[in-house]
């Protein structure tokens, strides 16, 4: 089985690009038969991951959140398969390309680096832990694809304004359309990150003799949510719209990711397991 | 086939010799009824801004399509007028400029939906007026798949084609609906009507419109439902308003960027469209520079046109490969109406249903029976076809009229199944 894991994690990088370069060609072609195919290659894709994470976890008894390349693993698949989701609910199909290739990304990195880990702390097979993790990679899914609408966004709003009309303004939806959706994905993002530390809060100080509060993690993820936060509250308040809620969306985005890596790399974190 | 057809359009004449032959829809019936009489048995009178264009059967081999061009001309106190303005069609030639008008792919404005309701409507008359026969009708039908078939398997249609179009396409790039968007339309001449029509077809949320001459801005106001505000203080109001359309014939600009950003900051600087299509321009280009204000001029709306006219003309080969197609199927249908091909289909229609039945039974007889069987089963299906078959054969020697041939093989072949059997063996 191991060699069934080893030949998917070579395999997922392929088929993520196979996905993308599908949709990018309906991006620039916009052929109405294509429409439904590259959803299609997404779904199975998104199956062929699934499969591979659960291997992963059957052939290592634990689920592949031990370090930050299985992480990031993870990542590529809840971005992709959140997006999936949101174009089955809304059918906004031109902006597939631009989040697939955050997956490609995640998951060209996690296929080189990944290690079998096969003995892990006791700790990283609790199930608490387990929520805590995927609640929070959930969240950050939503941060990336809130980042991803932010940044089309500004794009869209640039060309309108210097009269570009090419293949953004002919394949996005409106403006309206994608600062609602980076912002509903920000605030699902938030909703999830906010579960997610709760949890941390709460029960990692139990599980982790070596639990502090400066945690360079802790500290990290603490100001990527006051970010989120006070951009989310400004928005219900009517302060802030547009260009400035999008802008720190990007922003947020980055340093979620900025401290995924980092805390992962300082060896005087609790979030390092290996 | 004998089908003429005699046209002036965009491509053959100028806009006021178009305009002289133009036919009203009470004229165009009036015009059938005379035409009926004297040159055309059955036919179409398709009639335009841009085009006037006559189809038909004549009612006798000696007709041209010259007859018909001169009866309009007389027709419309215009015989003086030159016959280079005037293309004329024949047979297949007619067939398929009928599909090019119905597609739209003869429209000046390529893709134009209009043409094809405007095709549809004369049909429409056609049959109210029994100018629609039975090889005419088979024509109409086509040319409907045509025009059906350009729109759903071509963008063809796609993308707008006109300024006021094109500015309201522009605006779904910014806001997602226009149900609770607000517009003001200053300048109630020709194109703010328009694009007045444009956003309320939309389903804009509310309207209002200004205009120097404030009686003309009533009317249309009350053509529209919607509220009218006065020309000298319609700047106070500005700030209410998601879209604001410029259509007026000042020479001075009429709006400047401190009235932009006044009612900017009192909308608090939610997004503000400006849409100005006049010329000379009545909004300050400057205004753009106010953040989430979308100034457009006339000459930015003009390249989303010239693009979307791109891509149309791009998809004219697809279109006119339908036409080919529908053409093909047209004169396959016509000439399997010719009597020979038909009695021998009809001969071996019934053939195979004999030999079926005799296969099916003929255990039933003793070895002796079998073949009387199989001459007397032969006997009565050549008894049964003797009368069509005469009949047919008369039908196809000189003197009877090929339509009225065509329509009673037609009526055969439908009525035996024979098309749908030899389309299923196909």
């Amino acid at each position: 089985m191991n060699s069934l894991v080893d030949f998917l994690n070579n395999f997922l990088p392929l088929l993520y690009i196979i996905t993308f370069a599908v949709y990018f060609y309906d991006f620039i072609k916009e052929n109405k038969r294509m429409a439904n195919y590259k959803r299609l290659f997404l779904f199975s894709t998104l199956l062929i991951h699934l499969i591979y994470l659960l291997l992963r976890t059957a052939e290592f008894d634990h689920p592949p959140i031990t370090n930050v390349f299985e992480i990031f693993t993870i990542l590529a698949f809840s971005v992709s398969f959140s997006y999936f989701i949101l174009e089955l609910v809304t059918d906004i199909r031109g902006t597939g390309p631009f989040i697939i290739i955050i997956s490609i990304i995640f998951q060209i990195i996690s296929s080189i680096f990944i290690e079998d880990l096969v003995e892990v702390k006791e700790v990283l097979r609790n199930h608490l832990l387990g929520s805590h993790v995927f609640t929070a990679l959930l969240g950050y899914s939503g941060f990336t694809i809130s980042a991803v609408y932010g940044f089309l966004y500004l794009i869209l709003y640039k060309d309108i304004k210097l009269n570009k009309f090419g293949l953004i303004f002919n394949r996005m939806p409106s403006l309206e359309v994608l600062e609602r959706l980076s912002y509903l994905s920000a605030i699902i993002g938030f909703i999830l990150l906010t579960i997610a530390m709760t949890i941390g809060v709460t029960w990692l100080p139990k599980a982790f003799p070596d639990f502090s509060y400066s945690d360079p993690k802790l500290v990290s993820s603490l100001i990527v949510w006051l970010l989120y936060g006070i951009g989310i509250l400004s928005k219900v308040l009517g302060k802030w719209k547009g260009k400035k809620v999008v802008v720190l969306s990007i922003i947020g985005f980055v340093m979620a990711i900025m401290s995924t890596i980092i805390s992962n790399f300082l060896a005087n974190s609790f979030h390092s397991f290996y | 086939m004998n089908l003429l057809s005699v046209c002036i359009n965009h491509h053959t004449a100028p806009v006021d010799v178009r305009e002289s032959l133009f036919l009203q829809t009470d004229e165009t019936k009036i015009f059938i009824k005379d035409i009926k009489e004297k040159y055309l048995k059955e036919g179409l009178v398709i009639s335009t801004c841009n085009r006037t264009e006559i189809y038909g059967l004549p009612v006798d081999q000696n007709i041209t399509s010259q007859d018909i061009q001169n009866f309009l001309l007389d027709y419309k106190l215009k015989s003086g007028l030159d016959s280079e303005f005037f293309h004329h069609f024949i047979s297949k030639n007619a067939v398929e400029h009928l599909f090019s008008v119905a597609s739209g792919i003869d429209s000046l404005l390529i893709g134009d939906n209009q043409i094809f309701k405007q095709v549809k409507e004369s049909m429409e008359i056609a049959e109210e007026m029994h100018f629609s026969g039975f090889l005419m009708k088979r024509i109409f039908d086509a040319a409907i798949r045509v025009g059906k078939r350009a729109i759903t398997e071509t963008e063809i249609s796609e993308g707008a084609v006109t300024v006021s179009y094109a500015a309201v396409q522009l605006i779904e790039k910014i806001f997602s609906t226009l149900n609770k968007k607000s517009a003001l339309i200053i300048g109630t001449g020709e194109t703010g009507e328009i694009a007045a029509k444009h956003l309320r077809d939309k389903g804009i949320g509310r309207l209002a419109l200004t205009n120097r001459t404030f009686e003309k801005a009533e009317k249309l106001a009350n053509e529209l439902n919607t509220a009218v505000f006065p020309f000298d203080s319609f700047k106070e109001h500005l700030y209410k308003f998601d879209i604001v359309i410029s259509a007026t014939s000042s020479d001075n600009l009429i709006i400047n960027k401190q009235n932009i950003e006044a009612a900017m900051k009192k909308r608090n600087y939610a997004s503000m469209v400006l849409m100005d299509i006049a010329i000379p321009r009545d909004i300050d280009p400057e205004s753009s520079k106010i953040d989430y204000v979308f100034y457009h001029d006339i000459d930015s709306l003009n390249i989303i046109v010239e693009q979307n006219l791109e891509k149309r003309k791009a998809e004219i080969p697809k279109v006119k490969a339908i036409i080919d197609e529908e053409v093909a199927n047209f004169f396959n249908w016509y000439n399997s109406l010719e009597a020979a091909p038909t009695i021998k289909t009809l001969r071996d229609h019934f053939e195979a249903i004999r030999n079926e039945e005799v296969e099916k039974n003929i255990n039933k007889f003793s070895e002796s029976d079998r073949e009387k069987v199989d001459i007397i089963t032969k006997r009565i299906i050549n008894k049964i076809l003797h009368h069509p078959t005469v009949e047919l054969k008369k039908n196809s020697e000189s003197g009877t009229s090929q339509d009225e041939s065509a329509l009673k093989i037609s009526v055969l072949r439908e009525l035996f199944g024979i098309d749908s059997n030899s389309r299923k063996e196909e």
